[in-house]
């Protein structure tokens, strides 16, 4: 695994950039939209992004 | 919840359970209750990113996501953070990191842009025939043209800039980024049209009549420190003392016009006029005869000079035109991308009011017109065939490459600042400083600044937190608003040395990027020693003026 994540290091760190970027967004319509569940899941998906760059970033 | 009975005659694995975690429950809300409990939470984050960058050599990306977890832990767990809060928060923080992040990938373009010509390594030669002096390159370029682009730019545009431009003079990659970084703070407030000094004014509902003079004061007296000390990372005190004449006519320039540009009602122009007349200072200084004992370089040019500052004086035409000719600046900025939040209340109670978020002024924006800058330099470069084959392909990977991890550490770090700010966790971090401090209240004021500065990489964010805390304690205290919120400016103009947003700007421009932690270091020190001197001069100020 840690093979894998260094072998596509530049790739996956441009797609940890995007997803930074592209989350907040849909996490403001969730909020907007009162959809709880959708903020946690988002919230979810922004902690593992996180977390990647925490450790591999 | 607390008046679970419990039959002590009884007690079983059950009931030890739910005592330890009505005991847990109980000593948890106490601690937090204690002020200085919730103050060491409260800056967990800062000094987990503090510590990881300094003494672990974290990257800055990996430093920020760890700060980013320390905060939403921290503000879940004790500042009443919700789903929902979260949610706004980090929604504020991708558009603040986009306003940066326009100019950083702009500037990153521009630089290979210019470098993949070999323009970088011309440019430093030329500068270097003009006067082989390092104290004078350090002046001219670290401190009196990283203020100019402050006052035309901003937001990172001056180390971005001039890291690369010292770099081809011959400087070290950790030099190259902490000398602008020192040198270009001073400007801040009054420079980028006084967005920040227009910030202070917009929170605390005063004018800039009233403001000004202190403001301009306090930050002229910066901009002597900051020459000094910028000259001081490269060559110690001999240097310092080598180049002194220099610092003092040139400082005296800059800060006397940057007063008078601001008490008399011109403030936009502060930054900017301040440093044009030091750049004719500076140039006409560098003919002193003591300037000119160091032979010039005689190496040879691959281009000409002139031509190789081409992107540069592009650069200055487009900034210049774009801030300055209303109608210009007008056209630019009829597409304005903002979003609007609703008021946001904290589990503890905390309101962040209704309002809009920081919004992406598209064509108008310094990276919109350092990507102009960009597009046209290519097309001159080209047209006069400096580039080799495939150049185009190798300057956009080159961007990539060092944008990437440098947005990530970002990105990471403004989002947290902003779950920080929604929680009131910075509001905290201010008021435990203003109350340890009680009657040396001015001693602390820049030191505010300069915290809301490093968390959110920007004066005016600085100002539009901490603004109001700053005027309420003043007035509290008795003393004078005017000068403790020109303390505030002129701390979170400071700020900018130290803000591991700009500096990350700075690293990635000069391959440094991961390594930002003995760059962060050196500004470090010099910032937390600038600061402290402003401090003793704005309690001074306060006793005696």
């Amino acid at each position: 695994m840690d093979n894998f994540f260094k072998r596509h290091s530049a790739r996956l760190k441009t797609t940890a950039l995007l997803l930074m970027l592209v989350i907040p967004f849909l996490l403001h319509a969730a909020a907007l939209h009162n959809s709880i569940f959708q903020v946690k899941l988002l919230l979810a998906l922004m902690i593992g992004n996180m977390l990647y760059v925490m450790i591999w970033g | 919840m607390f008046d679970m009975p419990i039959d002590m005659d009884q007690i079983g694995p059950t009931n030890i359970y739910w005592l330890a975690c009505v005991l847990i429950h109980i000593l948890v809300d106490y601690m937090t209750d204690l002020f200085i409990v919730k103050w060491i939470l409260a800056f967990s984050p800062i000094l987990t990113v503090l510590v990881l960058m300094i003494f672990k050599n974290w990257s800055g990306s990996r430093a920020g996501a760890a700060g980013w977890f320390v905060s939403l832990i921290t503000a879940t767990l004790f500042f009443g953070a919700h789903p929902a809060l979260l949610a706004y928060s980090q929604m504020k923080g991708a558009l603040l990191s986009l306003n940066v992040l326009y100019i950083i990938w702009a500037a990153l373009l521009l630089y290979n842009v210019v470098n993949e010509t070999g323009a970088i390594k011309v440019i430093g030669i030329g500068i270097q025939r003009f006067s082989g002096d390092k104290s004078i390159q350090i002046i001219i370029f670290g401190w009196i043209f990283a203020s100019f682009l402050q006052g035309v730019a901003g937001y990172g545009v001056p180390i971005a800039v001039v890291a690369p431009l010292l770099v081809g003079l011959g400087f070290s990659p950790v030099v190259a980024v902490a000398v602008p970084a020192i040198g270009h703070s001073w400007s801040v407030t009054f420079g980028s049209m006084g967005a920040s000094f227009q910030a202070l004014m917009a929170v605390s509902g005063l004018e800039s009549s009233y403001l000004a003079p202190w403001s301009a004061g306090l930050l002229g007296i910066s901009a002597f420190l900051c020459g000094i000390f910028a000259v001081y990372v490269y060559g110690g005190w001999k240097m310092v003392k080598h180049s002194l004449i220099a610092i003092l006519i040139v400082g005296s320039a800059m800060a006397g016009s940057q007063y008078a540009l601001a008490v008399s009602g011109m403030w936009t122009l502060g930054g900017f006029g301040a440093s044009l007349v030091g750049l004719g200072c500076g140039l006409a200084v560098a003919k002193l005869k003591i300037y000119n004992q160091t032979s010039p370089s005689q190496a040879r040019l691959e281009m000409g000079l002139w031509w190789a500052l081409s992107a540069y004086l592009i650069l200055i035409t487009l900034v210049s035109s774009g801030v300055m000719i209303p109608s210009v600046k007008a056209f630019l900025g009829q597409v304005n991308l903002t979003v609007r939040f609703p008021e946001i209340v904290s589990l503890k109670g905390w309101v962040t009011k209704a309002g809009e978020g920081k919004g992406i002024n598209l064509f108008g924006h310094g990276g919109a017109l350092l990507l102009y800058s960009s597009v046209i330099s290519f097309f001159v470069y080209r047209s006069k065939g400096f580039y080799k084959p495939r150049a185009l392909t190798a300057i956009l990977q080159k961007t990539v490459k060092s944008g990437v991890p440098t947005s990530l550490g970002i990105v990471s770090m403004v989002c947290f600042a902003m779950i920080m700010d929604h929680c009131q966790m910075i509001y905290i971090l201010a008021e435990g400083i203003s109350r340890i401090f009680g009657s040396l209240y001015p001693l602390i004021s820049p030191w505010i600044g300069l915290l809301g500065a490093f968390m959110t990489g920007s004066n005016t964010n600085s100002n539009v937190v901490f603004g109001v805390l700053q005027q309420e304690t003043a007035q509290m205290a008795g003393l004078s608003t005017a000068l403790i919120l020109a303390a505030q400016t002129t701390g979170g103009a400071l700020g900018s040395m130290i803000a591991p947003a700009k500096i990350l700007v700075g690293c990635s421009t000069v391959g440094l990027s991961g390594q930002e932690g003995p760059v962060l270091k050196t500004t470090l020190r010099y910032g937390l020693v600038i600061t402290a001197i402003i401090g003793i001069i704005t309690l001074l100020a306060s006793l005696f003026g």
